[in-house]
């Protein structure tokens, strides 16, 4: 390589004093009409969903298949309708919301006070990992039976599960949180003066968003789950409820388009529960704080 | 007001130290006592923790005069665990719940798998995967439970069924956002290496999207867990109110919840928390045993973990 | 800007002679130890110094001299094993709002608060406001002072870093605190950055002489920006010299004695031969 002398070609500098106009070249150009519809994800996420109900129906009148078994679109759609109407749905809704409601809010308070604890001493801290560490691998279910022989069978045993499923989740993540905001932040935060209670409200948990959002989704998920399945367990020994019961009770008795609709229902729940609260909630604060991961 | 005060300057004369005391600090450097090393770490204190609360639970169970049918001891819990572990086959329903999980598991993962796969390729796939993920995610999978009865009867199948929809929909949910999420630099650092296809989703963007892959994984494990033994209570109720007969249907002898539920019906209450210690310890062995490892063999090591 | 800097070291001079009763910030003897997991480390030993009012006074150092932990035990983070630090006469024990620190880093700034709004929760927290209002007047005036204006409604993370580092000043100097300290704080800035955040600083000063302590590691900054330099030794950290800097500023960069100050700041640290990376001719 070195024996080959290359030299540096030297060559003179210029400078251009007028640019041309770009001249047959559209510089920016509306894309059609066409490219534009199909650019927008709402018109071709429903043209899918329309697509699916479509083949469901289309199979359901073909292949007729046992409508016990498997009834049409257009036959759970009008159970669907029908209970809606008469309010019997928004009743079943309203006991299985009622209940996560009230398991969530006190989950969230129980998690409250062990992070208080967690985040003032070293063993509050300890405690609360090992409990988390024991607790978050355990289905919150497998504790209805125990919950069943504690409080009987009633709404106490649903909201015992639902404290559960919801408490660790929340109170790990949030703790995993706590301990990753940044040393800076902590120490601008007592610069001010700011300690204790109010420093966790003003310093802590705003930096722990994002870690606290993902421990209530996960917390809902779990929440949302457990209920439905205790609502299912129930159901099989007795009592009566809300949306997972009505689900078992339909199933039960074959009806099966009723189990449709209440399945529908169920979605919806979560749906909304999800892409409209946690999704406000989201971007109101870590989207527009620049916080997301 | 600084106008006013007239603040100025104070010059002082400078100084220098010309030689700084060396040596005579004593200990710039030095270890911790053994004591204050031990309480640092985190494993002794943990598990000074956990003895803490089974001493005041066998405190409390014993001197508060408990019913035994309501909250058994540790003593009692702890006998009955092994008792249920050397006579009464506990390690087979702890295999027969197992090995469904990782059925569904590898099937749901392989489901999930094609699902995003087509969803890399097409923009039709992309489409169809979000709308379904969007659509079948939030519908917890106990809730198929009576349908999957409908279709496959009171058995595997129908637990199957449900835990595959449990699975899927997380995985390929994180899945495919995390490939959504893969830099544009790295796209272009592998497709300038050639890679097209199956190689660059394999090579490129799966360990790209290690950390949102992980996580599907794992929120696909608590999900089904969390499903199978709600399956099996619900079976067990189901079976208490058809035929009366225990361990009659689902195998053998049934899963984990199936023993906890039996057992509460039997009312052996030490038994039950048994039961629930099981389920607690494999749910930490998977969790802190499989997937910690394999965490601290991938993103860890790569510094990519995201908290 | 650099107008106005050009003649601060004259009129400094010739306007400061008499002693000012007493020092704002007076260290003494202090000696910091930190533990990590399996160390008791000593980071500074018996350190003195006085600071007194309006002074721009820098601690220099190579890295592991303890000159950041000094900083942190001023403002309260760290407990000193012995000696005391007495701000205004009475002694430090923990953090407060009459010494607001500005750090390195480019996270101090609360994300979820707009730049007006990172201001004035420090105002009404800090204790210096009561009312609303009064912390918005004051957040505007030094968010002008700053020239960030505009941008008083912008959450940090849409931010150069050298912006946030300005909002991170004007939130220090609008608390109005006794000293203010400052760590390294353009450090992770670019040199042309860096350059006008010190020019900046400089004006800022001429404006309002506020009395800041000032941690760095590169020379030429602690040249420029200090009135007067303390030079710290490496592990554990002990007082080497003290040396005035007032007469140096951007303007005199090119000058004699700019160079010879700065040769003789570059030889007191490399007598010790620690040769850190960062000491040579950093920024």
């Amino acid at each position: 390589m070195s024996d080959k002398a290359i030299g540096t070609y030297v060559r003179p500098e210029f400078e251009v004093d007028t640019l041309k106009e770009a001249t047959n070249v559209d510089v920016e150009r509306q894309l059609s009409l066409v490219e534009r519809i199909s650019n927008i994800n709402a018109v071709r996420k429903m043209s899918i969903l329309l697509g699916l109900v479509i083949l469901w129906q289309g199979y359901t009148m073909i292949a007729q298949p046992e409508p016990l078994l498997f009834p049409s679109f257009v036959s759970s759609a009008e159970v669907l309708w029908e209970t809606i109407v008469s309010g019997e749905m928004f009743q079943k809704v309203w006991v299985s919301l009622y209940v996560l409601l009230l398991g969530y809010a006190a989950g969230l308070a129980m998690a409250a006070l062990f992070l208080v604890l967690a985040v003032s001493t070293r063993i509050g801290s300890d405690f609360l990992s090992t409990m988390t560490a024991m607790f978050q691998p355990l289905p919150a279910i497998s504790l209805l039976p125990l919950a069943m022989l504690w409080f009987g069978l009633g709404i106490p045993s649903l909201v015992f599960v639902t404290i559960h499923s919801v408490l660790w989740a929340v109170a790990l993540s949030t703790h995993v949180g706590f301990m990753g905001v940044s040393e800076t932040l902590r120490m601008v935060g007592r610069n001010y003066g700011l300690r204790n209670i109010p420093y966790i409200l003003k310093i802590l948990v705003p930096a722990a968003f994002p870690a606290i959002l993902i421990g209530l989704k996960i917390g809902w998920a779990f929440a949302w789950r457990t209920l439905i399945g205790a609502e299912l367990v129930f159901g099989a020994a007795a009592g009566k409820g809300g949306l997972g019961w009505m689900i078992f009770e339909k199933g039960d008795n074959l009806d099966t388009p009723y189990v449709f609709a209440a399945l529908f229902m169920v979605i919806l729940v979560g749906l909304i529960v999800e892409n409209v609260i946690f999704r406000n909630i989201e971007l109101n604060t870590i989207s527009k704080w620049g916080m997301q991961r | 007001m600084a106008d006013v005060k007239a603040i100025s300057l104070y010059i002082r004369p400078e100084f220098e130290n010309p030689a700084v005391e060396k040596a005579v600090v004593g200990d710039i450097e030095r270890r911790l006592s053994v004591w204050e090393r031990v309480s640092n770490m985190d494993p002794v204190r943990k598990f000074t923790v956990l003895v803490v609360l089974v001493v005041a639970w066998e405190l409390y169970t014993r001197l508060g005069s408990i019913n035994e049918l309501m909250f058994p001891t540790f003593s009692k819990t702890f006998a009955a665990l092994i008792d249920a572990l050397v006579n009464a086959g506990l390690l087979i329903n702890i295999w027969n719940s197992l090995s469904l999980l990782v059925t569904g598991y590898v099937i749901g993962i392989s489901i999930a798998a094609v699902l995003v796969v087509l969803g890399v390729w097409t923009r039709f796939g992309s489409d169809l995967l979000t709308t379904l993920t969007a659509m079948l995610n939030p519908l917890p999978a106990i809730a198929l439970l009576p349908l999957a009865m409908i279709w496959f009867g009171l058995g595997n199948q129908a637990v199957i069924f449900t835990l595959l929809h449990s699975i899927i929909w997380p995985v390929a949910l994180n899945t495919h956002a995390g490939f959504q999420s893969v830099s544009e630099t790295m796209r272009m650092v592998g497709r300038n290496y050639g890679l097209k296809g199956l190689p660059y989703i394999c090579k490129i963007l799966i360990p790209a999207a290690f950390p949102s892959i992980l996580t599907g994984l794992r929120i696909g494990w608590a999900f089904a867990w969390r499903t199978l033994i709600a399956a099996e209570l619900v079976f067990g109720g189901q079976v208490m109110d058809t035929s009366g007969q225990l361990g009659a249907e689902g195998g053998s002898a049934g899963g984990l919840g199936w023993i906890i539920f039996q057992n509460q019906m039997e009312n052996q209450t030490p038994y039950v928390f048994a039961g629930l210690f099981t389920v607690i310890i494999v749910g930490i062995v998977i969790e802190n045993g499989l997937f910690r490892n394999v965490e601290d063999r991938t993103i860890r090591k790569w510094g990519m973990q995201q908290s | 800007m650099p107008s106005e800097v050009m003649t601060t070291g004259a009129a400094d001079a010739t306007s400061a002679a008499s002693k000012p009763n007493a020092p704002i910030l007076d260290v003494e003897g202090v000696t910091i130890q930190y533990k990590t997991k399996e160390h008791l480390i000593t980071a500074t030993y018996r350190v003195d110094f006085q600071v007194f009012e309006a002074d721009r006074f820098v601690i220099l150092g190579p890295s592991g001299c303890g000159k950041s932990t000094l900083l942190k035990a001023v403002a309260g983070y760290l407990h000193p094993v012995e000696g005391e630090m007495r701000l205004n006469g009475t002694s430090v024990t923990e953090p407060g709002p009459d010494r607001v620190m500005v750090f390195q880093e480019f996270d101090q700034l609360l994300p979820w608060k707009t730049v007006k709004e990172n201001i004035t929760f420090a105002l009404l927290n800090g204790g210096r406001c009561a009312s609303k209002n009064e912390a918005n007047d004051i957040a505007m005036e030094y968010i002008q002072k700053v020239k960030l204006d505009r941008f008083e409604d912008t959450y940090p993370h849409m931010l150069s870093g050298g912006m946030k580092q300005r909002v991170a000043i004007a939130r220090g100097m609008a608390m109005e605190p006794a000293i203010l300290l400052m760590d390294e704080p353009f450090a992770a800035l670019d040199a042309l950055t860096r350059r006008q955040m010190q020019e900046e600083l400089l004006a800022l000063w001429e404006d309002t002489k506020f009395t800041v302590l000032f941690v760095t590691h590169s020379i030429e900054e602690a040249v420029i920006v200090g009135s007067r330099i303390l030079i710290m030794s490496p592990h554990p950290g002990q007082v080497k010299a003290e040396l005035n800097a007032h007469d140096h500023s951007h303007a005199t960069i090119g000058e004699d004695g700019f160079a010879e100050l700065q040769s003789k700041i570059h030889n007191m640290i490399f007598a010790d031969r620690v040769l850190e990376d960062e000491v040579v001719n950093h920024g």
